[in-house]
């Protein structure tokens, strides 16, 4: 049998963590079988709470304080059905008991999240699970940038800098920018993207977005947009 | 008799999801309405900078304070990620006074119209069937849809979370099994076929950074209104588009040929059920097959209609 196999929720229970024996004997009593798994003590001598006071002084996320860790945003969240280890409930836990550490050890999980509020739908305390979600995945951008895919960077700060810089978003130009920062920009002329490229250059949609131009004054708006871009 | 409202298109439908924006214009002039755009808009935000505080209302507040300087209060939105970051940033300054006054502060320290009064954001589907009515969409089809069975597909922004206190659940839409889109398909004379996967999110906003998440949730999504007999799937919204429609080939590479399925707006089929052309309609300009399966049911429509 897989290490564990019988713990209740064993995706969140780290290997390392589970102690199994062959014939063990504990105060001369023979407790080998299923009650011979045993988890490593949780006692959590560290508080880190950099995490909670980042996340609880932004505006978007003070709700974070009124959770109950019932679990039901794991349990309709669309990412966590995908991504086993993605797990709104925990990520909350561990900022909230000071685990700064298993978070950051998750840094490229958590910037997953779609943003589908399923979550803040569901929360019977009224957190807005979703936004202190996005709250922490930015915190982490911030602290550990090195554990985030490269990917995850790329995407945010093209459509940071094109918010910043133009005030509006031109999508091919996004695009384009998020390859080109991977150095990916071939991918543009792959056959999936081809077909729609030529298509939008014939019909004018592509001379559209090149020329969508900016807000009037747009100039004294920017600090507002990237505050932290 | 003309009714006008103002209209925000946003980015997606000013540029490469143009379709989108010329079917809801043809649509809302064949029902009354004039459309007046908000003028000088800036994008809304596009859900990307949640995370930045008091920071993340200024884009969508921006908008409405332009708008109420246009003398105007209700305002239609096709998008539904503008709807939703329009509507939040409207709810924020309606019930969080502190809030309400910061955002104000921003927008006088920028040079821009403040907020003056709260803005009332309306979906564009709420629009047509709580204002326009059914009745008077119904009186417009002059080509019913018959026989094609549409999967209705509404997305995530649309009606979540339910503690924002949206138009559409100010207008008694259900939180979870949301029902305007298929009123209205079924008053063109659709055949409305029901899923599972009606309201489960595409991944719109890692789509381009978390490619095989986002294949396998538009796959899922596909996959359950194709197997639940549809042959075509209505969405209205640009972002689910991007995923659904224009890389629909990911899709189909994470779950299968099961995700091949055409995609169009519900705007698009109203405006073939009032009697426009599929070109004029923008199904052109779908990467799915849309077009091929209107032109079909042009041709059953024609075959069959008495001599
Ligand atoms: S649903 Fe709400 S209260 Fe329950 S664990 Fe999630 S955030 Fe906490
Ligand atoms: S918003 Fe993020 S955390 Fe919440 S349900 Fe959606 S994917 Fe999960």
């Amino acid at each position: 049998m897989a290490k564990g196999a019988g713990i209740v929720e064993r995706s969140l229970v780290r290997d390392a963590d589970i102690l199994e024996h062959e014939n063990f004997v504990l105060d001369g009593i023979d407790v080998s079988g299923r009650w011979n798994t045993m988890l490593k003590s949780r006692v959590h001598a560290s508080r880190d709470l950099q995490a909670w006071d980042a996340v609880r002084q932004n505006l978007v996320a003070t709700s974070i304080d009124r959770c109950i860790q019932c679990g039901m945003c794991t349990a309709g969240c669309t990412v966590a059905h995908e991504i086993p280890d993605f797990n709104p409930r925990q990520f909350i836990y561990w900022v909230r008991t000071g685990r700064t550490e298993e978070l950051k050890q998750q840094a490229n999980v958590v910037w997953r999240c779609v943003g589908c509020y399923v979550c803040t739908h569901h929360c019977p305390k009224g957190v807005n699970t979703a936004e202190v979600i996005e709250t922490i995945g930015q915190w982490l951008a911030t602290v550990v940038p090195n554990r985030m895919d490269p990917a995850f960077h790329a995407n945010h700060h093209a459509y940071r800098r094109q918010l910043a810089r133009r005030g509006r978003l031109s999508l091919p130009m996004l695009q384009a920018t998020f390859l080109r920062s991977l150095g990916r920009q071939h991918e543009l002329w792959s056959p999936e993207m081809q077909k729609t490229v030529l298509k939008m250059l014939w019909d004018g949609r592509a001379f559209k977005a090149l020329a969508m131009g900016r807000p009037r004054r747009w100039r004294k708006n920017r600090r507002h947009v990237a505050a932290q871009a | 008799m003309s009714r006008e409202v103002a209209y925000f298109p946003g980015c997606s439908l000013k540029t490469i999801d143009r379709a989108y924006d010329v079917s809801t214009r043809l649509v809302a002039r064949d029902l009354g309405l004039g459309l007046v755009e908000v003028e000088d808009y800036a994008c809304c935000g596009a859900g990307e900078l949640k995370g930045n505080g008091i920071n993340s209302y200024y884009l969508p507040a921006r908008n409405l304070g332009h708008l109420l300087r246009q003398g105007q209060v209700d305002v239609m939105v096709s998008c539904n990620v503008c709807y939703h970051e329009l509507s939040r940033a409207a709810y924020a300054w309606t019930h969080q006074a502190q809030i309400g006054e910061q955002i104000n502060d921003m927008l006088r320290a920028a040079g821009e119209p403040p907020m003056t009064q709260s803005a009332s954001v309306r979906n564009t589907l709420d629009y047509l069937i709580n204002h326009v009515g059914l009745e008077a969409i119904s009186r417009r089809v002059v080509r019913p849809l018959t026989g094609l069975r549409v999967a209705p597909y509404y997305g995530c922004l649309y009606h979540r979370p339910q503690a924002m206190v949206s138009s559409v659940q100010v207008a008694g839409e259900h939180p979870e099994h949301p029902h305007f889109m298929h009123d209205v398909l079924r008053t063109l004379g659709a055949q409305v076929i029901a899923h599972p996967a009606e309201t489960t999110c595409c991944g719109g906003k890692n789509l381009l950074s978390d490619e095989e998440i986002a294949g396998r949730l538009t796959g899922r999504i596909l996959s359950q209104a194709k197997a639940a007999g549809a042959e075509v799937l209505s969405l209205m919204c640009p972002k689910c588009a991007g995923g659904l429609d224009a890389l629909q080939p990911r899709a189909v590479k994470a779950v299968g040929e099961g995700a091949r399925l055409p995609v169009v707006y519900y705007t698009q089929l109203m405006a073939i059920a009032f009697g426009h052309s599929p070109e004029a309609s923008g199904l052109r300009e779908m990467e799915s097959g849309g077009l091929t399966v209107i032109q079909r049911l042009m041709r059953q429509l024609a075959s069959a209609a008495p001599v």
